[in-house]
């Protein structure tokens, strides 16, 4: 359960609401790198954090991300002209650099005197492995360029596709740090059998300890970037098999390691109150993906989603009741009768309501992780508001972290036995079974 | 590009607007039910003892004696560990390095006899946690926050509705 005013709080993330204060404290992926696929190519429009922006690449090969509404008469600069230096909104012919500085207002004689009075508000927008980032708080706060994994290693080891979450960003997060749903939604339920139905997480020892032991323990831990959310079950000769879960703030997390296989990991972005983006990657430390793993993750397995062509809403989606198949969720097939991990998220967080209503929620004693991640958000929140204090996770040391899976002997501190093992660290692979 | 267009057709598109979210029954939720939190050393019961003076529904405190046996409310007052939770449905063991794994034991196994809901909260001022702690309170609670402190348990509480 949590209060309105908590609930209001953490999911609010416009301009000027203390959460999206947070949000602005950090960047953001925002685009695929090839929405803009070359220089001067045409613009797209960006929500985030319910402010509406326009994303252009210009002739010369400047990012810029800027007031979607052009200054003189409020057009959409959706159907600006990219030109030489910047983009022209094609009403009245006002022009602007990728800064959302004006620099041609035709109809003025004065125009370069006029010009320097008239800027769109922008923010700086750059390209890192895949992504275009984009950065929307204090210019004289802006931290360093962000230093995930799987946005740094080169890129034929990384995969990133996003889709579309009809729900409050607070509630997808959420399920990210909700371990114990995996073995009931996504793992086939009593069966236990989606792990080795998905090419991507199929053949690793640790899918029969899965299996073996369905009601896993679980242990919560401070990190100094957000939580460590360790999922244990029993292993061989009284050893414990662990999945650790890395939350960093406010909304990154990465899926614990099966094998060999590349790691997961997400992002989940306020687009507004009410949607939010739900980026998914997949990436290897230490080797690039097979053309397999590369086509099951661009046909929607593993986290990722089957999206309707030219857009970024997964295939099933609320319109066709996820195309649930009722037959499969009676025969056991398919636990929740919805294909795919991610749809299978999205239809039950997307069913809770736009924004949930946290007062009618019944939380009992196992769902520590989720009440204690909401804690970090609320105090990190309340610091930064009430006494300017940095939050974490917006620093590279926070930003260098693996998700874990490892057995280790029972009277171990899991951080212990892991050790480097979290740390993100160049030509090393993870630490996985 | 983000297409939000919604089929009038679908059972989802229809129930997952705000506006169908308003006609969510609104009733009051019960209580948790016999929420118990048990301390199992000095250090955790001046916690525990904190938590419970902000007052709660129905959440009863004790501190364990040693063979766990016994559990002793926040008035001193000596009860027989397993009336005390027979009927809950939830226990919250408090602990630090200097519980008595014994005590740990026999709470932990009663709950787990009578499939009651565990969790756990390593109250560490400073330093390492010792490996005796942990594998003594491991297989007895469903989930362990490490380390926790007084905020941790007031938040869980709340949570719960306790």
């Amino acid at each position: 359960m949590l209060r309105p005013d908590i609930n209001d709080l953490l999911t609010q993330t416009g301009p000027g609401t203390p959460m999206g204060n947070l949000f602005r404290r950090y960047w953001q992926p925002v685009l695929h790198a090839d929405e803009l696929p070359e220089d001067g190519c045409p613009p797209v429009r960006v929500k985030i954090l319910s402010e509406r922006l326009i994303a252009v690449r210009t002739p010369e090969g400047e990012y810029g991300l800027m007031d979607e509404f052009c200054a003189h008469r409020g057009v959409s600069m959706f159907f600006g002209r990219v030109e030489d230096g910047g983009i022209r909104c094609p009403y009245h012919g006002w022009k602007y650099n990728a800064n959302g500085q004006a620099i041609d207002v035709p109809s003025e004689l004065n125009n370069s005197e006029f010009c320097k009075n008239v800027k769109l508000r922008s923010y700086p927008l750059v390209k890192l492995g895949d992504i275009l980032w984009a950065y929307l708080g204090d210019p004289q706060k802006q931290p360093a360029l962000p230093a995930w994994e799987f946005a740094t290693v080169p890129t034929r080891q990384t995969f990133t596709s996003k889709r579309l979450q009809e729900n409050n960003w607070l509630q997808a997060l959420e399920g990210g740090i909700d371990s114990s749903h995996v073995s009931w939604l996504h793992g086939g339920g009593p069966t236990g059998s989606g792990l080795e139905a998905d090419p991507l997480f199929a053949g690793a020892k640790g899918n029969q300890y899965n299996k073996g032991d369905l009601k896993p323990f679980f242990e919560v831990v401070e990190n100094d970037g957000g939580l460590l959310i360790a999922a244990r079950r029993n292993a061989e000769e009284g050893h414990y098999y662990w999945r650790v879960t890395p939350w960093v703030l406010p909304n990154f997390t990465l899926v614990p390691p099966r094998g060999d296989h590349p790691i997961h990991g997400h992002f989940w972005v306020p687009i507004d109150d009410e949607n939010c983006w739900s980026w998914s990657f997949d990436y290897h430390p230490t080797r690039e993906l097979s053309e397999a793993e590369v086509s099951a993750m661009e046909a929607g397995a593993g986290v990722h989603s089957k999206n309707i062509p030219g857009t970024y809403r997964p295939v099933a989606n609320k319109d066709n009741d996820y195309l649930i198949d009722r037959v499969k969720q009676k025969s056991g097939e398919l636990f929740s009768g919805v294909e795919g991990i991610a749809i299978q998220d999205s239809s039950l967080q997307e069913s809770m309501g736009p924004v949930v209503d946290r007062t009618k929620e019944r939380l009992v004693a196992t769902d520590a992780g989720i009440i204690k991640a909401r804690q970090k958000l609320r105090r990190a929140v309340e610091a930064l508001r009430d006494h300017g204090t940095e939050p974490a996770g917006n620093v590279i040391e926070h930003q260098k972290i693996r998700s874990v899976a490892i057995v280790l002997p029972p009277d171990l501190p899991f951080v212990e036995g892991i050790g480097d093992g979290f740390q993100a660290r160049e030509g090393v692979p993870q630490t996985t079974v | 590009m983000m297409a939000t267009s919604t089929n009038p057709l679908s059972a989802c598109a229809r129930a997952v607007t705000a506006e169908e979210a308003a006609y969510r029954i609104d009733y009051p939720l019960a209580h948790a039910r016999s929420t118990r939190v048990i301390a199992f050393d000095e250090s955790a019961a001046q916690t525990v003892a904190s938590v419970a003076a902000v007052g709660w529904g129905q959440a009863q405190f004790y501190t364990a004696s040693s063979s766990g046996d016994e559990l002793v409310t926040l008035s001193g007052e000596p009860r027989v560990m397993i009336a005390e939770i027979e009927h809950s449905d939830s226990v919250i063991f408090a602990a630090t390095d200097a519980m008595d794994p014994g005590a740990v034991a026999s709470v932990g196994a009663a709950c787990r006899e009578r499939s009651i809901m565990t969790a756990g909260l390593l109250l560490l001022d400073s330093g390492p946690l010792s490996g005796t702690t942990l594998a003594a309170i491991r297989p007895y609670v469903r989930v362990l926050l490490v380390p926790a402190d007084e905020d941790d348990l007031f938040e869980l509480l709340k949570a719960i509705r306790a």
